[in-house]
Order: C-alpha cells, then structure tokens, then sequence
C-alpha cells in the first residue's frame, strides 16, 4: 500500500502520496521547511499516514506545490 | 499443550501482539535513539554567552530558565500516568513511559548542565533570578484569560488520574487518563510549546550562536515527538472504545483556551521574530493533534488563533 500524508498548516492542504512511510516522512519534512519555514516531527507524520492504493502516486504533487 | 494457571500466566505480560504494536515500536526506537548530555560539548556558547548584548541575555535566559523549570514540572507530572497504565494492565504503555520519565528527567539535566556551564548559574536561587513572572495578561476584549497550565492543570489532572486509579473503575482511569493525557501531551506538549522551541532554534540561527542550545532543543524535540504521540495514540485507543471521552479532550482545551489563543509569550522576550509563523503552527499542530486522537478540530479555536483582531500578548515580565 502507498502512503498519504496531507499537510494542515493553516491555509494549506497539501498532498503527497509516496510508496512507504520513509519517503512519506521525508516529502512531509521538505514540505513544511521550504513552503512554511518550519518542521514537523518523524512520529507526527507517520502517525497520520493513511493507506491508499498504489495507483494514487500518480495524483502525487511535488514537495513545493 | 497442558492448561496453564490463570494465576501464574497473569505474571507475564509479552505477547506477540504486543511486540507487533504501535507503542511497543515506540519503546523500542526510544532504546535505539538514546543520547546523553555528556556528549555535548558546550564550549562554544560559553563563548557565545560572552559576545552577546546584556539585552539578548536577558531575552533568551528568559525563555531557557522556563524550559529548566518545564521540564523538572513534566518530570514530576509524570507519575500518575505511570500508575494508570499499571493499573489499565497496559504493559507495552509503562514499558514506553519509563523512557518517557527518564527523557524528562535527561531534559531537565541538559537545561541545569547548560545554565551552569554557559551562565555559571544552577542553585534554584540563582536560576529563579531570571524566571520570567508572567504579569495580567491584557486582552482588551475580556474575552480570554490565561491561566497556569503547567503549574495548575498538570497537577490537577494528574491529581483527578491518581484518585481514579487508586479507588475509580476501570472506566474512570480511561476517562482521567484522556483528560490528563491531553493536558500534558496534547496542550502543553503538543501545541503550546511546540512554537516555543522553535523560536529557541530560530533565534539561534538568527544569531549564529548558541550551538550546543541549538543541539540539545533538536535532541529534546526527538524525544518529544515520541511523547506526544503516544499520548495522542492512547488518546485515540480509549476513544475508539469509548467515544464519550472525545469530550474531555474538547473540555481540557477550553478551559485554556486564552494560553493558545494569546501570542506566544517568548516573542515578547527575543523580538523580531515572525509572530504569524508562530500562531500557524499553532494551528497546524493542533491539527494534528486532533488527527492523531481521531477526533474533530474544534473550528472556533482555530478561528480564534488565526483571527489578527485577536492579537494579545500573554504578558511577562523579568522577575
């Protein structure tokens, strides 16, 4: 299964979907460094991993979207 | 296989279940990511400590001296959650909060370590020199008011989760340990300091200063990320089993309301920081929290954090 994380910084949804909670936590942490100056915790992010189906990589968004 | 006696099986606590789960995975990276204050070095911000304006001192002396009194509160806070997950027979839960207490204790120490070797000061005497006093906090609609979540709330919750395990049901220590849990992982923890180590690591930077700080706040953060969210996942684990304790979490959060929706105090004391940075975040790990417990945001508060009408200052003065 693929890996979703959604960011819920105020004014932002912003969405990846990775092929495991590694490459997750990473896209979540440049994410937040580079659009919100700012940085979200290892456990934060793969606590709120939802599973979805491998075929939704396709919809992924780059880090800096 | 012969049938074994409840009595004696009762004694083992292991099971492959257990081993296979969240906060035994949690307990087992917090053996793996062990540090030690010993091994920093602090040398350079001893250095740093001697170039900076009088003004800067008393700034960032204001904020480290809170976070050594924080965290000795959340070292001593932690108890009754200890006795709790005894008494819920959540073995995998007392397993992952002895690296928890220890963490707190080893925060502590790096704040006593780094106050002594970088400002020569330790004896609470000394130290309580430069506590920041938080003064009336002055929000001119009324609306708010700000109370002492550290000093009151942690160890009335903490109170209410002891009485409960000690003479309550199984579902009173559910109830209490959502209420407390999400006082001191959630609130304290998990919203309201979270922009106050940031501002730390940023003025930091800002400065080019302060190396071993910086290290330690990066080291400290680790460990709290593991903090919260075992906090949050016990939260979701006793809501999930019974969703009338949503309702503690949303109550425990009112009632400080006014702590998270005034600005952050610190930027009182290190200006020139970005104050809308900081209420985002705010607003992003309250979020989060919710998410990590299952549970609904409450939209006002968010409102309310975000609304620029709303922009008072938890007051603070030098001590």
């Amino acid at each position: 299964m693929a890996k979703r994380w959604t960011c819920v910084e105020a004014g932002c949804s912003w969405t990846v979907v990775t092929p495991d909670s590694q490459s997750a936590v990473l896209a979540a942490q440049e994410h937040i460094a580079g659009v919100h100056g700012s940085f979200e915790l290892e456990e934060m992010i793969e606590d709120v991993l939802e599973d979805v189906d491998d075929d939704s990589m396709i919809d992924s968004t780059t880090p800096h979207a | 296989m012969a049938v074994s006696d409840p009595d004696i099986t009762s004694r083992f606590h292991f099971s492959r279940e257990m081993i296979a789960g969240p906060v035994y995975r949690k307990y087992e990276k917090a053996i793996r990511k062990m540090w030690s204050v010993e091994d920093i070095d602090f040398s350079q911000d001893a250095l740093d400590w001697e170039r900076i304006t009088p003004e800067q001192r008393t700034g960032l002396l204001g904020v480290t001296v809170r976070f050594l009194a924080g965290e000795q509160a959340v070292t001593d806070e932690l108890v009754p959650m200890l006795a709790a997950a005894h008494r819920l027979r959540r073995f995998d839960w007392t397993m992952f909060l002895s690296t928890f207490l220890m963490e707190e204790a080893k925060h502590a120490e790096f704040f006593m370590r780094w106050h002594e070797r970088v400002v020569g000061v330790l004896d609470p005497e000394e130290v309580a020199q430069h506590f920041l006093v938080r003064g009336k906090t002055v929000d001119p609609t009324g609306r708010f008011t700000v109370r002492d979540v550290m000093y009151e709330a942690l160890p009335d919750y903490g109170g209410r989760l002891m009485e409960a395990t000690h003479s309550g049901t199984d579902a009173d220590v559910e109830r209490a340990f959502v209420q407390f849990s999400a006082a001191y992982n959630a609130f304290v923890e998990g919203v309201l300091t979270m922009p106050s180590y940031e501002i730390v690591i940023d003025t930091t930077e800002r400065w080019h200063a302060f190396p071993a700080l910086n290290k330690g706040f990066r080291l400290i953060l680790s460990d709290e990320g593991r903090h919260i969210t075992f906090g949050t996942m016990a939260c979701r684990i006793l809501i999930e089993k019974d969703p009338s304790y949503e309702q503690c979490v949303h109550e425990v959060f009112d009632a400080y309301r006014g702590n998270i929706v005034g600005l952050v105090e610190y930027q009182k004391a290190v200006p020139d920081l970005d104050l809308d940075k900081y209420q985002n975040m705010k607003v992003r790990h309250y979020r989060n929290r919710c998410r990590e417990m299952g549970i609904a945001p409450d939209e006002t508060l968010i409102d309310q954090i975000l609304d620029p009408s709303i922009d008072f200052v938890v007051g603070v003065e030098a001590g």
